[in-house]
C-alpha cells in the first residue's frame, strides 16, 4: 500500500473518531462523564490541595521525606495544580484508557462494518487509522481537562504564566507517550475478540497474570526484576519527578511497545474472518 | 477471446472438519451476471467472504480482475453487500457512505454527491442524514445496497440482495440490478429462483461444497416451453393425463411432462415446425382449455431441481 494512500486513509479514520466524540450521542456521553470526574477532582482535590502545596512547612516536609526519591522535584512545576493535575492524570489516565479504548474493532467487526470498509481499506490501515483516531480523541480529553486545571490556576493567582502553559503542553504531550502502548494494547485485544467488553476483560487478566507471573518470578529470580522495566507503563515511575522537555527521553520505550503492540494488532487482524 | 472478471481454481475451504467449498473451479467473464444457487449451508456466504477477502482459503487460488482477494489494487473496482452486514448505527447513512467514498479516493465534494446518488438509486434520496439505527430492516437493507454502488466498481457481489424487502422494494433493486449489469458484472446469490431467473446469464450451483452446474442458458436443438393452465373463474380442471396426451399429438413435440398446479413442460424440436407454440394454443382453444402462463424455455427450477426430484423419485 503506498505511503500517500496509508496516511490519508488514517486521517480519515482519525476524523471519523473525532466526529464519534463531538457529534455522536454517544461520545458526548464519554465528554459529559469526562467533564464530571475532573470536575469533582478539581473542585475537591486539586483546589484544595493546591494550597496545602503552597504552604512552606509541607513542602519542607515533602523534601525531607521524598528527597531521595526526587520526589520533591514535583514542587518545582510553576503551579501547584498542574503537580497535583500531572500525578493525578498519570495514575488515573492508563487506567481509565483500558475501558476508554477498548471497542477500537471488535463492535464494528461483529457488526460486520469492517467488512464495508476492508473493501476500500487495508487492515493496516483500519489498525493504524483507529489507533491514531483513538488518540486523537484522548489528546483532546487531556487538553480539555488540562484547560480548565489552568483556569482554576489562573482564577487562584490571578494571571496565568506562559511557564504555566509551556508545562502544561509538556505535560500532554507526556501524557499521550503514557497512553500509547496502553491504547496499542487494546487495539490488539479489540482486533482479537467480539466485543468490547470481552476486550477489555482479556486486556485486565493478561495485564494481571503478567504481573503475578513477573512477581513470582523475580520472587525466586531476582535478576529478572529488569523484566518490570519493559511492561507497559514502567516508566510511569521515573516520570513523576521528571521536568522539563528533556524528560522526553524516557519515550522511547513506551514508543517502542507500542510499535510492537500494533504489529501483532496488524496481524490477528489481517488473519481474522470477518 | 474470454475476458474473465473472476477466475477461481481447485478452491477448498474447511471449518474444522466440515469441508465446505471442495475444489470449486470456475470463471467468470466480464459483463456476465451469475446466480450463485444452493441449499442452506451449500457454501455460498463462504465463497463469498473468500472472494471478498474476508476469509482466507485453504488452498486453490482466486483471481478478481487479475488480483488476489483483498488486494489493493481492487478497492473501489470490487463492491459487495455481504449478507448480515450492518451500517454504524451511530452515524448517519450518509456520512458513513461518503466516509467510504473518500476511502475510495473521492474529494469530500466528489464522496457527498455520490453518496446522494447511490441513496437516490435505493430510493432512500431523502435520508441522507438519518442514523442507521433509526431505519427499517428493509431500509437498512438498501443503504447497505446503496454502499456497494459507489464509484464505479467493475465487480458487483450480492449476497441475498432482496431477502428482506417487501414486493415493492425487491422489483425495484432487481430493476436496478439490471439496469446496472449493463456497466458491470455481476455475482448474485440468492434463494429466489425466479429473481435469478430474471436477471442473470449464467448459474453457479452448489451443492455440498462441490459445484455441480456451470453453464450458461444452453442454446439446445430441442426447444421448451413452460405452460400452466388456468383453474377457477368458470376454467375447468384439465385432467393431466388428457392434457398431455392432446399435446404429445402436435407436430415436433418429443416429450410433455405434467407438473403440480396444471404446470406442464413441453420439449419439442423447433426446426420441424416454425410456429410451434401458435399451434400450442389453438390446440388448448380447441379443448377448451385456458392459459394462465405460457413460457418459452426451462425454468430454472426445472434446470436445476427437475432431475434430481426424478431422482429423488426414483429412488
Amino acid at each position: 500500500m503506498s505511503m500517500m494512500l496509508l496516511l490519508r486513509q488514517i486521517r480519515l479514520f482519525s476524523q471519523v473518531e473525532l466526529s464519534r466524540l463531538w457529534l455522536t450521542r454517544r461520545g458526548l456521553m464519554t465528554l459529559a462523564a469526562t467533564a464530571v470526574v475532573w470536575f469533582f477532582l478539581l473542585r475537591y482535590a486539586i483546589a484544595p490541595a493546591s494550597e496545602i502545596l503552597q504552604e512552606p512547612n509541607f513542602q519542607k516536609s515533602l523534601t525531607a521525606m521524598f528527597g531521595m526519591l526526587g520526589l520533591h522535584q514535583l514542587l518545582n512545576w510553576p503551579a501547584p495544580e498542574l503537580t497535583l493535575y500531572w500525578m493525578l492524570s498519570l495514575i488515573l489516565l492508563p487506567i481509565l484508557c483500558l475501558a476508554f479504548t477498548a471497542n477500537q474493532l471488535s463492535g464494528d467487526a461483529a457488526r460486520g462494518t469492517l467488512r464495508f470498509i476492508s473493501l476500500r481499506s487495508s487492515r493496516t490501515a483500519i489498525v493504524l487509522g483507529r489507533f491514531c483516531g483513538q488518540l486523537v480523541v484522548q489528546l483532546c480529553l487531556i487538553l480539555l481537562s488540562l484547560s480548565a486545571t489552568l483556569i482554576i490556576s489562573a482564577v487562584r493567582q490571578g494571571s496565568i504564566s506562559w511557564q504555566a502553559i509551556e508545562a502544561a503542553l509538556l505535560i500532554s504531550c507526556h501524557l499521550l507517550i503514557v497512553l500509547m502502548p496502553f491504547t496499542a494494547l487494546m487495539t490488539v485485544f479489540s482486533a482479537w475478540a467480539r466485543s468490547s467488553r470481552l476486550a477489555l476483560s482479556l486486556a485486565i487478566v493478561s495485564l494481571g497474570l503478567v504481573f503475578g507471573l513477573l512477581s513470582w518470578l523475580i520472587y525466586h529470580q531476582p535478576d529478572a526484576a529488569f523484566l518490570l522495566k519493559y511492561m507497559p507503563g514502567a516508566q510511569i515511575w521515573q516520570l513523576i519527578p521528571a521536568q522539563g522537555w528533556q524528560s522526553l527521553q524516557l519515550a522511547a520505550l513506551p514508543l517502542a511497545q507500542t510499535a510492537v503492540l500494533l504489529l501483532i494488532a496488524q496481524q490477528i487482524l489481517s488473519r481474522r474472518a470477518l | 477471446m474470454t475476458n474473465p472478471i473472476i477466475k477461481v481454481d481447485q478452491l477448498v475451504k474447511s471449518y474444522g472438519r466440515h469441508r465446505v467449498l471442495n475444489n470449486i473451479s470456475f470463471e467468470i467473464n466480464k459483463g456476465e451476471t451469475v446466480a450463485l444457487i444452493g441449499q442452506n449451508g451449500a457454501g455460498k456466504t463462504t465463497l463469498f467472504s473468500l472472494l471478498c477477502g474476508y476469509l482466507k482459503a485453504d488452498s486453490g487460488s482466486m483471481q478478481l480482475l487479475g488480483e488476489q482477494p483483498g488486494s489493493q489494487a481492487l478497492f473501489g473496482k470490487v463492491a459487495a453487500l455481504p449478507q448480515d452486514a450492518q451500517l454504524d448505527p451511530a452515524f448517519s447513512i450518509g456520512e458513513q457512505l461518503s466516509f467510504y467514498g473518500k476511502l475510495q479516493g473521492l474529494t469530500t465534494r466528489a464522496a457527498r454527491a455520490e453518496t446522494e446518488r447511490v441513496l437516490a438509486l435505493v430510493d432512500l434520496a431523502g435520508h441522507y442524514h438519518t442514523k442507521a439505527g433509526a431505519l427499517s430492516h428493509g431500509m437498512r437493507k438498501r443503504a447497505c445496497m446503496a454502499q456497494a454502488f459507489i464509484g464505479s466498481p467493475a465487480l458487483i457481489l450480492l449476497d441475498e440482495p432482496t431477502a428482506g424487502l417487501d414486493p415493492a422494494n425487491a422489483l425495484h433493486i432487481r430493476e436496478l440490478i439490471s439496469d446496472l449489469s449493463q456497466h458491470a458484472s455481476f455475482l448474485i446469490s440468492s434463494h429466489n429462483i425466479f429473481e435469478l431467473e430474471r436477471l442473470c446469464n449464467k448459474v453457479l450451483y452448489l451443492q455440498d461444497g462441490q459445484l455441480q452446474q456451470h453453464h450458461a442458458q444452453p442454446n439446445e436443438s430441442t426447444a421448451h416451453l413452460s405452460l400452466q393452465l388456468a383453474t377457477g373463474n368458470g376454467a375447468a380442471a384439465a385432467d393431466a393425463d388428457e392434457v398431455c396426451q392432446q399435446l404429445r399429438q402436435l407436430a415436433g413435440v418429443k416429450e410433455v411432462t405434467a407438473g403440480r398446479n396444471q404446470e406442464y413442460q413441453v420439449s419439442y424440436q423447433p426446426q420441424v415446425v416454425d410456429d410451434f407454440d401458435i399451434r400450442l394454443l389453438q390446440c388448448l382453444a380447441a379443448n377448451g382449455w385456458q392459459y394462465k402462463q405460457l413460457s418459452k424455455g426451462k425454468s430454472l427450477e426445472q434446470q436445476l431441481f427437475a432431475r434430481k426430484q426424478a431422482a429423488t423419485v426414483l429412488s
